[in-house]
């Protein structure tokens, strides 16, 4: 790491001041024995994106939550989000909402694409903070260890979405319903209204294969513009009261689980665009 | 009561294996075997309980001695294969046949054996691929590195797994598999030990992977456990330490400097033709990137196993509190 977790925290302490570190205090934490869990999530680090990420969720995006209660408070749990905006400040900013909207505090266990474990410093950060490589069997553990997983079924599409096709959902992986299946786990669609314009997308260069990202967003700003998001929690989906974990050997079954996963999500948008009075408002 | 027979028994965790068993009530005669005339140097050397064999397990001859020789005089029921060749940088033939031929003896010959019930093989994680679209913590059925660019040490590790794997179930002894997490420790072939002994530690910038290291403790109650088992398998067995790659240097004592991947590899090299070093950084660019910790709750479930020593760092100091 560029720094030691003692940096982290001093900086957690010094600049997010006593409720970072209260929260910090009351996180969930799998300690792996050298104040690790075993994906490299460290308590002091998770503090100081708390520190980074509550100004930005609170003063420049604007954050508004609906339906918190339908985060699991304990056990496992699958959150399955709209992903957009031509860099991923969603996901930090739904990982930021959990952590402060959960009592005792959750970090969510956000679930990402392959090639962010190979961006140097970017991968290790990310580590620190929950985020875990896109895999089958990180997946696994952490739901059996009772983790909440932040997925986008949309994946790398949905942020590289363009601005023509804001909130309409790309093609929808169906994984996280076969996990939800299998290891009894909640799903909890999650609508985010907002990000899908703070970086209108025009384009994209694709880069060949071996390069660290997939292509370069053509936008029409450099940086995400001061929208307002709203994030909408629907009730959780209980698929282990429908079926057993077997059933997650069924393509059928998960598909038609991913079909109502996305249904939801795509009608917490729409209730979430109708509801919103503005962009940034 | 049973005898056991420990091949690699000069190794440290050999040494430590055999010390134990003889200890062992449960074991009635321990027939350890290694290569070197090692013997005086084992304080049990005069138990009755303890016989000491020099055998060259690259001959197919010595090997069918041993086994239907000494082996079956003491009625030996589990063998419990450590020797491997440690040194990282070795190839040919010979290396070859003391990787993965002795143990492919030592197999065909137990399935035709009349006392030996069980062969506990001893492998490593470094068969298991890395690579940023798996996972970081791994289970049993995780990928196997079969890359055949591989240098001959990966590739031999597999492949003695792979001989011992496609055994199961087939022959008349049961063959349990241990998957160790690498140990800390001066002559255990360890490459992160020479890594951290260095004066400096170069790794590639911008990562800092979970690793996770054993101690030969650890490793020995789980050829213990295995031994005393029963059943077929394959079990992972991790280390009490589970942290950053930073952090193990830290508590090291070993300042670590980031550099761009290209240039770790050669100044490895170089360190190498200095100064006889082990450490090899093409073996271990991939762990250095995206990490690798073994997940043991297969041991745990069926042997019993669970990792209780820890590191004792030089500066950090032991772990006191044990995993979640």
């Amino acid at each position: 790491m560029p720094f030691p977790p003692r940096v982290a925290r001093a900086l957690s302490s010094l600049v997010g001041g006593p409720a970072v570190r209260d929260r910090a205090g009351r996180l969930h934490f799998a300690d792996a024995g050298h104040g690790y869990d075993r994906f490299g999530m460290h308590p002091d680090f998770v503090a100081l994106g708390d520190t980074l990420g509550s100004p930005v969720h609170d003063r420049y995006f604007r954050v508004k939550s609906y339906g918190v209660e339908n985060i699991p408070a304990t056990g496992p749990g699958i959150l399955a989000a709209n992903h957009s905006g031509s860099i991923p400040v969603d996901g930090a900013m739904l990982w930021t909402d959990v952590l402060r909207n959960t009592h005792p505090p959750r970090t969510a266990r956000p679930v990402a694409d392959h090639f962010v474990t190979a961006l140097p410093i970017v991968s290790t950060l990310f580590a620190r903070c929950g985020v875990v490589g896109g895999s089958r069997g990180n997946a696994k553990a952490l739901l059996e260890a009772g983790e909440l997983l932040m997925i986008f079924p949309e994946g790398v599409p949905g942020v590289g979405k363009l601005f023509r096709d804001r909130y309409q959902l790309q093609d929808w992986r169906v994984g996280h319903c076969e996990l939800a299946i299998r290891y009894s786990a909640p799903v909890v669609p999650v609508g985010i209204v907002g990000a899908e314009e703070q970086m209108p997308q025009i384009g994209r260069i694709p880069l060949p294969s071996g390069w660290a990202v997939p292509y370069l967003p053509v936008t029409l700003t450099l940086f995400p513009l001061p929208v307002r998001y709203h994030i909408h929690y629907g009730e959780p989906l209980r698929f282990d009261q429908e079926y057993t974990p077997d059933d997650a050997d069924d393509p059928d079954t998960v598909a038609e689980a991913a079909a109502r996963v996305k249904a939801a999500v795509q009608a917490l948008l729409e209730k979430g665009l109708a509801l919103r009075e503005g962009v940034f408002a | 009561m049973m005898s056991v027979l420990v091949t690699g028994a000069t190794n440290p965790v050999g040494e430590r294996l055999v010390r134990s068993l003889v200890a062992d009530t449960r074991v009635s005669h321990v027939l350890a075997v290694g290569k070197e005339a090692h013997e005086a140097a084992m304080p049990f050397a005069n138990s009755a309980r303890f016989t000491y064999k020099r055998v060259d397990l690259t001959k197919s001859r010595q090997v069918r001695e041993l086994l239907f020789g000494a082996a079956r005089d003491l009625s030996v029921e589990v063998v419990v294969h450590l020797a491997q060749h440690r040194d990282a940088r070795g190839r040919g033939r010979k290396v070859h046949a003391a990787n993965v031929e002795a143990l492919r003896s030592i197999m065909d010959l137990s399935d035709r054996h009349p006392t030996i019930r069980r062969v506990v093989v001893r492998s490593y994680a470094v068969v298991y691929r890395v690579s940023m679209d798996l996972p970081v913590l791994v289970t049993e059925d995780h990928p196997m590195n079969l890359d055949p660019s591989a240098p001959q040490y990966v590739r031999d590790r597999v492949e003695a797994d792979l001989v011992a794997c496609t055994r199961m179930g087939l022959t008349n002894a049961e063959i349990v598999v241990l998957r160790c997490a690498e140990a800390l420790g001066p002559g255990m072939g360890s490459q992160l030990f020479d890594y951290l002994h260095a004066p400096l530690a170069l790794r590639p910038a911008g990562f800092d992977p979970m690793v996770n290291v054993a101690t030969v403790g650890d490793l020995v109650s789980a050829f213990e456990a295995a031994t005393h088992g029963s059943g077929e398998g394959v079990f992972n067995i991790p280390g009490h330490d589970t942290l950053p790659l930073t952090e193990a240097c830290r508590k090291w004592g070993t300042p670590s400097i980031p550099m761009p991947g290209p240039l770790v590899a050669p100044l490895y090299g170089l360190r190498h033709r200095l100064t006889g070093s082990e450490f090899t950084y093409g073996l271990n660019r991939r762990t250095m990137h995206f990490g690798l910790v073994l997940d043991g709750s297969r041991a745990r479930q069926v042997l019993g196993y669970v990792p209780k020593h820890p590191i004792d760092w030089p500066v950090g100091g032991p772990v006191a509190v044990v995993a979640a």
